[in-house]
């Protein structure tokens, strides 16, 4: 197990180095000029003078092999630069910001996992009956209102309307409410599908006739043995979709005014705001391969049926 | 492994997650108790809560991005005010002389003005910030002062004194500007005195202070107990970060919102919507600033002037105007509206006929050929390539309405969306032929207008380069900067935009207007004469 996990984790060095190779190429190949850039975020007008004082001080006159070096070393210290706009250092303003997309994150996970696993689980043991239908009319609207839209509808409803809770900002519970509903119910949509039609398939194996056979109660196969098993994709999935909460739920965290990574993200990109877009991406790529392998560890140890071994070949 | 073994593994790795995410989840649920308490700390004081879509940035005088002008308006105040109509009044400057040859200007200071931390204003400090911004020149080097200040002295504890290499006139007028000529206390500079890489805090001489502030999220500003001239009517001005329009909107009809201003903060229809509700007050200001085509004659089948004239006759601009802005915007017959000095000039406005523009294009050779749509000549179609902001629903919408009405004159315009910073680089590379323009408002024009009417690099002097009066036009610029003379100035101004209007390279579109939507609490909002001032100053609030 521990061999397993300490192979992964070397495994994630060259992804993330391809990572950071693949930044530093877009960046360069992109057609703006990082140091035109700085410039144009600070409000400067760039004289030929300044843009050559300025590319000499970012490095861009140095060899492209000098620059990708530099780079990586930088980022091996957790060193990103400073952004071209605020003057700060990127690091010390991503970690300003990631509590409140992790936040955020949670909260949601946590609700749709509350309520896609009875609902998904109930749907497929009765299915084609009512609380089918309900979970069926849930997924179809989660999957399909986009969520800005489904973000003002709430905010109308239970601020404006009915003035239950706050319209935006962060600060207590209660500012937490609508975003997180908001993207819950596409996670709910996916995964109450997900868990159903992967209960109902492991309901017709011949386990659980067996079972059947021998007297065990129904609610016991279901717990004990069918959703051992059925639970594995969805938690592919929700492993899936912690790297994208926490890589920033940009669209919600922009139409609650969530102080978060995403929101910082997109200003960043308007604002050709190179060095944070360079942080960003290299975050987002260790994000989503540390889920993955936080997943992969979880169906390990759930799964009987895979090996540590099998899987580190695999 | 055993099964039991394995078990135990999973249930200890699952708990283990579990208590990260709480850990992660909860963390930070904590630091909103501050938020609140700001956010509802506002019925015991007189407080106005408004919006805005970015943070207010470091609150550095002297630096530019992130930071706000509205909100650097409320702490720092400059020497000299610009007020309605462009006239300038006494604001920490009490008076002030200027030589006979136009270059050195001496400045009493105001008698008895603090800074918000007790300490004195005086002629010292009025040149460290000086100096601090000088210092780093070529970042200011868009300010015309910045390129002709020689000298700054001290002439006693309340003199202050500027020496210019040439005679530029509007010095004074560039003072008034938010950044970077306006003064941060002693204690707000950083030990090396070099402010560019930021400061130590805000202290300014300001009506305002900043008290509270959490970045992203939001911002309290409470009276400055030190303030020198008359004291707001209200106590504190909470500004909320909403980045988004709507969301915006609907925290103002919640009530969460006193007051929503400024340029473009909310889409038209929005502000439409409110303005249909009698329960708030809308506003519309004065012009801040003229949309305009830019119609490059250094593209040879526009620098016929025959042509431009044709193509600003060809479109209807005020349906298209009333159709795209909902009226909130002005049709322009000129290129600056008249509410900036100098600018009140009589000029022929070029009004809408199709048939006057047809018989203009067919004069200059451009005929319609049998059959066909698109006019020609010498074998060369009369097509043009229309550059606009493809996220600026406005731009998008005239463009697309241009773009018709000029097919039924036989020309064709081929439509690009592009993001803005590929726009600008396009417009600085002189790669156009079509292009949306905004001027600088009040109080940069209208001398930042012409200046860039005559200096390369910002696009407006390609786009006037195959003028034959040209260098006629640059010349007359300069002199219009330089000149000392009040009256030659003005015939001056007159002359440039008279050529202007004649020749038709910038067409006046629309005349752009801030928009203010408040709660009927507030009363005496009245929109600032500088473009990028703060309008708190004057607000009351009643019950």
């Amino acid at each position: 197990m521990i061999g397993y996990i300490g192979k992964r984790m070397i495994a994630i060095i060259p992804i993330v180095f391809i990572a950071t190779l693949v930044t530093f190429a877009l960046i360069h190949i992109s057609p703006v000029d990082p140091a035109e850039a700085y410039l144009t975020a600070a409000h400067i007008y760039p004289t030929p003078e300044l843009l050559a004082q300025k590319r000499h001080e970012f490095g861009l006159d140095q060899p492209m092999l000098t620059q990708y070096v530099h780079t990586i070393q930088k980022i091996a210290k957790l060193d990103f630069g400073t952004s071209y706009l605020t003057n700060k250092p990127v690091w010390d303003e991503v970690k300003l910001r990631i509590p409140a997309t992790a936040e955020l994150a949670f909260w949601s996970m946590l609700l749709s996992a509350l309520v896609s696993i009875p609902l998904g689980i109930l749907a497929a043991v009765y299915k084609n009956s009512w609380i089918d239908m309900v979970s069926r009319a849930i997924s179809y609207f989660g999957a399909s209102i986009p969520q800005f839209w489904l973000g003002y509808l709430l905010i109308f409803f239970f601020s404006v309307k009915l003035d239950w809770l706050p319209v935006e900002g962060r600060g207590s519970w209660e500012n937490l409410v609508l975003p997180t509903i908001t993207l819950s119910l596409i996670l709910i949509a996916v995964y109450t599908r997900l868990l159903r039609s992967s209960v109902l398939e492991q309901l017709q194996e011949t386990y659980v006739q067996y079972a059947r056979t021998r007297g065990i109660r129904e609610r016991v196969i279901m717990l004990k043995h069918v959703l051992k098993i059925a639970i594995s994709p969805l938690i592919t999935g929700m492993g899936m979709s912690m790297g994208k909460l926490l890589t920033g739920t940009i669209i919600v965290e922009q139409v609650f005014s969530w102080p978060g990574f995403g929101r910082y993200f997109v200003d960043a990109i308007f604002n050709r705001d190179i060095p944070v877009i360079q942080c960003y991406v290299f975050l987002a790529a260790c994000l989503f391969i540390v889920c993955n392998l936080l997943v992969d560890l979880v169906q390990l140890v759930m799964d009987p049926r895979i090996s540590a071994k099998g899987r580190a070949e695999h | 492994m055993s099964v039991q073994h394995r078990k135990s593994s999973a249930f200890t790795l699952a708990t283990m997650l579990l208590l990260l995410f709480v850990i992660v989840g909860c963390s930070n649920t904590g630091s909103g108790d501050e938020s609140s308490s700001a956010a509802s700390d506002q019925t015991s004081t007189k407080s106005i809560t408004m919006s805005w879509p970015r943070d207010i940035g470091t609150m550095n005088p002297h630096t530019y991005n992130p930071s706000q002008l509205f909100a650097q308006s409320m702490l720092y105040e400059p020497l000299i005010s610009y007020q309605k109509d462009g006239k300038l009044e006494p604001a920490l400057a009490e008076s002030w002389t200027i030589s006979d040859d136009g270059k050195v200007y001496t400045f009493k200071l105001r008698q008895g003005v603090k800074f918000s931390d007790g300490t004195p204003f005086n002629a010292e400090i009025v040149k460290k910030n000086f100096d601090a911004v000088m210092k780093n020149k070529d970042t200011h080097s868009w300010l015309g002062i910045v390129g002709v200040l020689d000298k700054t002295e001290v002439v006693d504890d309340q003199t202050f004194r500027l020496t210019l290499t040439e005679p530029y006139y509007p010095v004074l007028q560039d003072l008034s500007v938010v950044r970077p000529f306006r003064f941060l206390g002693e204690a707000g500079f950083p030990d090396d005195g070099d402010t560019s890489q930021g400061i130590k805090e805000p202290v300014g001489t300001g009506p305002w202070m900043l008290a509270e502030y959490k970045q992203d999220e939001y911002a309290v500003f409470k009276r400055n107990p030190n303030y020198w001239g008359t004291a707001p009517k209200v106590d504190q001005i909470t500004v909320k970060i909403i980045p988004d329009g709507e969301t915006r909107v609907l925290a103002f009809e919640k009530g969460d919102l006193d007051l929503i201003y400024g340029e473009g903060v909310i889409s038209l229809d929005a502000f439409q919507q409110l303005r249909d509700n009698d329960e708030y007050v809308t506003q519309l200001s004065d012009p801040v600033g003229t949309r305009s085509l830019l119609l490059n004659s250094s593209n040879p089948k526009m620098s016929d002037v025959r042509v431009r004239m044709a193509l600003q006759q060809g479109f209807n601009k005020k349906a298209m105007v009333e159709g795209v802005t909902s009226g909130l915007e002005e049709p322009a017959d000129t290129v600056l509206s008249k509410n900036y000095p100098y600018t009140n000039v009589d000029l022929e406005p070029i009004t809408y006929d199709v048939e006057k523009s047809k018989a203009l294009l067919d004069e200059a050779g451009w005929k319609l050929p049998a059959g066909g749509t698109v006019r020609e000549k010498d074998g060369q179609q009369l097509d043009f390539e229309m550059i606009f902001d493809k996220t600026d629903p406005i731009q998008k919408a005239m463009a697309e309405t241009i773009q018709a009405e000029w097919s039924e004159l036989g020309v064709k315009v081929n439509l690009t969306g592009l993001e803005l910073t590929v726009q600008i680089k396009r417009l600085k590379a002189n790669d156009f032929d079509l292009y949306f323009w905004y001027n600088y408002g009040a109080p940069y024009d209208p001398h930042s207008f012409i200046n860039v009417v005559a200096s390369p690099g910002f696009g407006i002097s390609e786009t006037l380069s195959a003028l034959p009066m040209k260098m006629e036009l640059d010349d007359q610029v300069h002199a219009a900067l330089s000149s000392t003379d009040e009256t030659k100035r003005q015939e001056l101004y007159g002359s440039i935009l008279k050529t202007l209007q004649e020749q038709s390279a910038i067409v006046p579109i629309s005349y752009i207007k801030k928009t203010a939507v408040y709660q009927k609490k507030i009363s005496n909002f009245i929109f600032p004469a500088n473009r990028d001032e703060n309008p708190f100053v004057g607000i009351e609030l009643g019950n």
